[in-house]
């Protein structure tokens, strides 16, 4: 009986620790946060989003080089020589101009190690999380700010100065190659005086290009 | 007509049908269940008597106790789903004359009582009256009656201990 | 002639006089269904719904009750058809009907009638039959298992319950709620507290915590929720309904949460009687007394409802059979003795 008493006393207070610790928390403080109305600022050193800032940018590819998951794709083409790119914000030449700087968010896999080798501190992670998309194409940004139109011009002209400077290289080449023929045949004419059946040995040595 | 009147045909159709279904019914539990609307429809036919007090009592105790008893007693015993059964049709002759035979005797009471019919007064206070005449007049058969479910129930009790006794000394 | 339009205008007085119960249950189930997840929300540290409607999401419930309106009404193919599309309906129609006896305030009763608590007992015992109806005819174990457990649960609840009621009929002297609420006005207990039985009789307090868990018991409420536990039974008899008849269920089910409350209420806490003697009296301040006080016991409900586990079954039966139900007859015993000797 008295067992039973003292069992029963100690149910009920149980039950009134539990019940004063649920009203407590009934009129305490909530923690919920209302999303979209209000959300968490995050740490300026949170890794949420890549940014790239265009103007400050040398295309020197670094970054896309060092992406372990290859989500920087760099497009660049040479300034021709009538246009000054200017430079940088940190003094470096700007040296190219960027036709394409894509960086797919859904292949990225926040390491920031593209961030550190970048000469100009123009690539960095922002705080900036909010960029679901249906479409995972949509994942994509294009940082680059030229216009196709602008694209199309700067390739042609790239071309145009490529394909002279081709064509000027291949005119030295030419050159050299004459002059380098020239050499070689008064050579040649000085060893087959010397030395007849040394030509015909060459072609049969073992190519070791496996093992370079 | 009135609204009595309009109610009294409307829960005697109600019981009647329910008792038809229940009695050709093919499943159990079908059966049970209009079992239930049978009750449920006498107890208002007592409430349109006046008798306000029984027909509460036949829901608590019909509908609330041994309808629900009957209920578990089917589900707890029956094996499988089907609960299916066939309505005996066995002693189709001497059934029918014992029927035909009961329902003429009615029919014959019916017609040949003098039926005094009294005026349908408002009666507020059968609780009163029923508290007085179980602890007055019929205070034996109330107590016999009282006994009566004492001893039921410690029969009851004594045979759910045994049983666990029995299945506690088995394991 | 005279006679039919007389009957029809009789009928609709009845009608009207009847729907305004219905009208309380319907407002109440909203504004309940909405503060249980608000309440669930606080004690959790959360907010809970938030978004319908503007001010902590008020709207929510009539939201859901538009969605559940529009849902598809499905019906199990091996389901036994007319029981498992009626038990909703007779489980709401159980309910309502035992708010007939419920004096909302002192001009409103629906059926001034002398067996009025026993009546609403009587009623109330047809919630299990239509539990264990949806329960068979669904043809689902889930559902089974929960019809089952909450006709043993309520057949065994009813008796503490009943016996509980009892010792109040026993100082009160009446079935009816009515003169049970007005034998309790005046505040003459002590000089200040209002003349409720809970005051007038240590034991009426012993016989009110048993009668209050187990109305928790009756209707369904955590800690004894076992015929519908969500995380072993997939909601119990509820497993195979959706839509309307769903919600007719939860209606039914919040509409005898507070029918026991307001009962309670009644016999307990001085039913419609202001507790300020005669201050703040009248028929619609007991109204609003009356809502209150029956609302408060169904917070109570609800912070049982978010602090306490569930129990298992034999922890159910045993509570009720080897504890309540003697501790109920024994307190009637005393109360029965100090109603003499005082």
């Amino acid at each position: 009986m008295v067992n039973a008493m003292k069992e029963g006393w100690s149910t009920f207070k149980s039950i009134f620790i539990g019940m004063s610790v649920t009203i407590r928390h009934f009129f305490g403080p909530t923690v919920t946060l209302q999303y979209p109305d209000e959300r968490y600022e995050l740490p300026k050193n949170s890794r949420a989003k890549l940014y790239v800032n265009i103007d400050d940018c040398i295309g020197c590819n670094l970054c896309a080089r060092a992406c372990p998951v290859n989500c920087i794709d760099i497009e660049t083409v040479a300034a021709t020589a009538d246009v000054d790119l200017g430079k940088t914000s940190t003094g470096n030449p700007k040296r190219f101009w960027l036709t394409q700087f894509d960086i797919d968010m859904a292949k990225c896999m926040y390491c920031d190690l593209c961030v550190h080798p970048c000469p100009t501190n123009c690539i960095y992670m922002v705080s900036e999380y909010e960029y679901s998309e249906f479409d995972r194409t949509n994942l994509v940004f294009h940082f680059s700010n030229l216009k196709p139109e602008m694209v199309a011009e700067v390739k042609e002209k790239a071309e145009i100065e490529a394909e002279e400077k081709k064509k000027q290289r291949e005119e030295m080449a030419k050159k050299k190659a004459e002059e380098a023929k020239m050499k070689k045949e008064i050579e040649a004419k000085k060893k087959e005086h010397q030395k007849p059946g040394n030509d015909s040995n060459a072609p049969s040595k073992p190519d070791n290009n496996g093992g370079a | 007509m009135e609204l009595t009147t309009i109610l009294f045909y409307l829960f005697s159709i109600v019981t009647i049908t329910a008792a038809a279904v229940m009695v050709f019914s093919n499943n159990i539990v079908h059966s049970a269940f209009a079992l239930m609307f049978t009750l449920i429809g006498v107890a208002a036919l007592y409430v349109l008597l006046y008798a306000d007090f029984l027909a509460a009592t036949q829901l608590l105790v019909y509908v609330g106790g041994i309808l629900i008893l009957i209920l578990f007693g089917i589900m707890l015993t029956t094996q499988g789903k089907s609960l299916s059964f066939k309505t005996s049709t066995v002693n189709i002759a001497p059934a029918s004359i014992l029927s035909v035979a009961a329902a003429a005797l009615l029919i014959y009471a019916f017609v040949k009582t003098d039926w005094k019919i009294t005026e349908s007064g408002v009666r507020d206070e059968t609780v009163h009256e029923m508290g007085m005449m179980l602890m007055g007049e019929y205070i034996l058969p109330f107590i016999v009656v009282g006994v009566l479910l004492l001893i039921a129930i410690i029969g009851a009790i004594l045979m759910a201990t045994r049983l666990s006794a029995h299945n506690d000394g088995e394991v | 002639m005279i006679n039919t339009i007389a009957t029809t205008a009789n009928a609709l007085t009845i009608l009207v006089y009847a729907a305004i119960p219905l009208t309380i249950i319907l407002v109440y189930a909203l504004v309940a269904i909405w503060a249980e997840r608000k309440i669930a929300g606080f004690i959790q540290d959360r907010l809970g719904p938030m978004r319908v409607g503007g001010w902590h999401g008020w709207a929510q419930s009539i939201a859901d009750l538009l969605k559940l309106i529009q849902k598809e009404d499905i019906i199990p193919t091996n389901a036994s058809r007319f029981l498992f599309k009626f038990a909703p309906f007779m489980m709401f129609a159980a309910s309502y009907a035992a708010f007939a006896v419920i004096p909302f305030s002192s001009g409103y009763i629906g059926s001034n009638i002398n067996i009025g608590v026993f009546y609403l007992l009587a009623v109330t015992s047809l919630l299990t039959l239509s539990i264990i109806m949806a329960a068979w005819a669904s043809n689902n174990k889930w559902s089974l298992l929960g019809g089952m457990r909450s006709a043993a649960q309520m057949v065994s609840y009813e008796v503490p319950t009943i016996a509980t009621v009892l010792t109040v009929i026993v100082v009160s002297g009446s079935l009816n709620l009515m003169t049970v609420t007005e034998m309790q006005s005046g505040n003459d207990i002590l000089g200040f507290l209002p003349n409720w039985f809970i005051f007038q009789n240590p034991f009426l307090l012993v016989a009110f915590v048993i009668f209050f868990i187990s109305i928790l018991a009756e209707s369904h409420r955590v800690p004894f929720d076992l015929p519908e536990s969500e995380s072993e039974l997939v909601a119990g008899y509820q497993t195979e309904y959706s839509g309307i008849r769903w919600a007719m269920f939860m209606l039914a089910e919040y509409a005898d949460m507070l029918l026991l409350s307001l009962l309670g209420a009644t016999l307990f806490f001085g039913g419609w009687n202001s507790p300020f003697g005669e201050f703040m009296s009248g028929p619609l301040w007991g109204f609003f007394w009356y809502m209150l006080k029956g609302l408060l016991l169904v917070f109570v409900m609800m912070w049982i409802r978010w602090t306490l586990p569930r129990y298992r079954v034999d922890q159910l039966m045993h509570i009720c059979w080897s504890i309540l139900i003697p501790l109920s007859f024994i307190n009637l015993v005393l109360v029965a003795l100090w109603e003499l000797i005082f």
